[in-house]
């Protein structure tokens, strides 16, 4: 649960991100035939895909880590299984 | 000298990979990254003059790379040396020495970047090669470490991206000199990501649990280095731009104090070396100036400490303070122990000096006490009784030689220290420190509570440390 919310954050950062890109206007920043339309800043856009890739790399190990977790806490409350691994 | 920048940024990430195509070659492909990047940071301090690179325009990585930077990274090459030599006769596969050197590449990376971005990437390849090592062992309670470092590392990061799109919306770059125009929120953003992923005041408390849960090997790297990795862009940012200079300060203070705090009612050696950890950050922050010096110092003696707690019968003091343990372990631990209280001849001492000499007195007074509790906590370990016949494992003494050599020899960088008076302030905050543990602390048996380093609290605290942040980043 606790991943879950942890991904909806990072959706939450990545919308931001768009949302600062499409400030300037919401043309695609391509080469074309149209002249003098409002562009998208790409800058925002390039750097935020690198953050989706290692967010999306993140959420698997950490999922791979909860299955191996739920062999023993089937019920996968973060609470018990704190109680149970902390000295 | 730029293309072997670049080349050394690379070098240890690409051996990572051949680390799995040769697996036979693990520790030697790995051990001569350790070497290659001494070399260039050894490099850095006969260079003296600063370089910095930006690659591809305004909106690029811009890598900066000076003597501040030399001594992160001489520490981290040194301890991951070490680290190697530990593991050298384990039978640890080749995926643990490939996760070592990609945090070692990393960490490298860190210390050399100067802009926001570059800077993310690296903390978080180096947050997931941790989680992997934290989870080498792939028992339940290791997992659930590293699952709750990462958990907390990915969420400071993603606070810290957030700070780093409202600094390009005011700079339009994203470098750190943009953080003096950048809008107070920004600021108060990306220092709560940095400082909860360096293990910096409240913010810091996951790392006791985490440093202390962990493998030998891997707590010594995490302790030695790897925090080291957060910290340093503050370092950094306080020195470019001087609005920031006195926030970082006062982290460091309260780190510092919080710290010894925590760690003089400790009663599990390796719990104790986590929480001096989080106090020593402070004293690199403190004086962002000469913080270099002090992370070499830390750096070096921490992990040392770390290796050879590890070789000890047992982790509880009391127990320890029945058994007796074997004399030559003894010796290096007091060695290292002493250096850390800041005695002379060692390396700490020189580093505690150059700190205190760079503060103003309020702040001086505060590091003062820092360094009396730090004395207590080393009596601890220095009076512990000898002549035991456990033997060490096979690898421990070349790698804790590196190390303790490491401490003596770094003198060299400032020798200025040694007069007189330093010398007589020295044995003099030692000796308080001793004689605190002798009528006090040695008998008193407080146990602190632990709850704030439960999981939700340590959530929550980010929240609170970074509205506190954004009322110190507000504009007087």
């Amino acid at each position: 649960m606790k991943i879950i919310s942890m991904d909806v954050m990072s959706t939450g950062v990545i919308a931001y991100y768009v949302l600062i890109a499409s400030r300037g206007g919401l043309f695609t920043p391509i080469i074309s035939n149209a002249k003098n339309v409002t562009y998208a800043d790409p800058v925002p856009q390039a750097v935020i895909l690198t953050a989706i890739v290692i967010g999306f790399s993140i959420q698997a190990l950490m999922l791979v880590g909860v299955m191996k977790l739920s062999r023993d806490n089937p019920t996968l409350e973060s609470n018990e299984i704190e109680k149970n691994n902390t000295p | 000298m730029s293309t072997i920048t670049i080349a050394w940024i690379a070098l240890p990430l690409f051996f990572g990979f051949v680390i799995y195509l040769l697996p036979k070659l693990d520790k030697y492909l790995a051990l001569c990254v350790a070497f290659a990047s001494a070399g260039y940071a050894l490099q850095l301090f006969v260079a003296q003059s600063p370089l910095t690179l930006q690659l591809l325009d305004n909106f690029g990585v811009i890598l900066t790379v000076d003597q501040l930077s030399g001594y992160f990274i001489l520490t981290n090459a040194l301890v991951t040396a070490a680290v190697i030599l530990y593991c050298w006769q384990s039978d640890k596969t080749a995926f643990f020495y490939a996760q070592l050197i990609i945090l070692h590449g990393s960490v490298n990376a860190a210390f050399a970047c100067a802009d926001l971005i570059s800077l993310y990437v690296a903390l978080e390849v180096s947050g997931i090669a941790a989680f992997l090592l934290i989870a080498y062992p792939r028992t339940d309670r290791s997992i659930w470490v590293a699952l709750r470092y990462l958990f907390i590392s990915n969420v400071a990061m993603l606070f810290y991206l957030v700070g780093a799109v409202l600094v390009y919306q005011a700079h339009h770059t994203f470098s750190f000199a943009g953080l003096r125009v950048a809008p107070p929120e920004a600021l108060a953003l990306i220092f709560l990501g940095l400082l909860t992923k360096g293990g910096v005041f409240v913010s810091g408390l996951w790392l006791p649990l985490t440093h202390s849960e962990s493998e030998t090997p891997v707590s010594a790297m995490l302790s030695g280095v790897v925090v080291k990795a957060g910290v340093y862009p503050l370092v950094r940012c306080a020195l470019m731009v001087e609005e920031i200079d006195p926030i970082v300060r006062i982290f460091g203070v309260g780190t510092a104090l919080l710290g010894v705090f925590y760690a003089v009612f400790e009663k599990d050696t390796k719990r104790m070396l986590a929480f001096s950890t989080v106090s020593q950050l402070g004293w690199i922050l403190v004086a962002p100036e000469v913080g270099g010096f002090y992370a070499l110092a830390h750096g070096l003696v921490k992990s040392a400490l770390f290796l050879i707690v590890g070789s000890l019968p047992s982790r509880d003091f009391k127990e320890l303070q029945q058994k007796q343990i074997n004399t030559t372990l003894w010796i290096a631990l007091v060695v290292a122990s002493l250096s850390i209280s800041g005695f002379p001849f060692l390396v700490g001492f020189g580093a505690k000096m150059l700190t205190l000499k760079n503060l103003t007195p309020a702040y001086a007074i505060a590091m003062n006490v820092a360094a009396v509790g730090t004395a207590i906590l080393f009596a601890k370990f220095i009076f512990l009784p000898r002549g035991g016949q456990t033997a060490a494992k096979p690898g421990f003494w070349p790698a804790v030689l590196l190390l303790l050599g490491g401490l003596i020899a770094a003198n060299a960088f400032y020798v200025e220290a040694y007069t007189l008076e330093n010398m007589l302030k020295a044995i003099a905050i030692i000796g308080v420190g001793w004689l605190a543990y002798f009528l006090i602390f040695q008998r008193t048996a407080i146990k602190l509570p632990r709850m704030l380093e439960q999981f939700d609290h340590l959530v929550g605290f980010m929240s609170l440390i970074s509205l506190l942040l954004f009322w110190m980043a507000l504009p007087k």
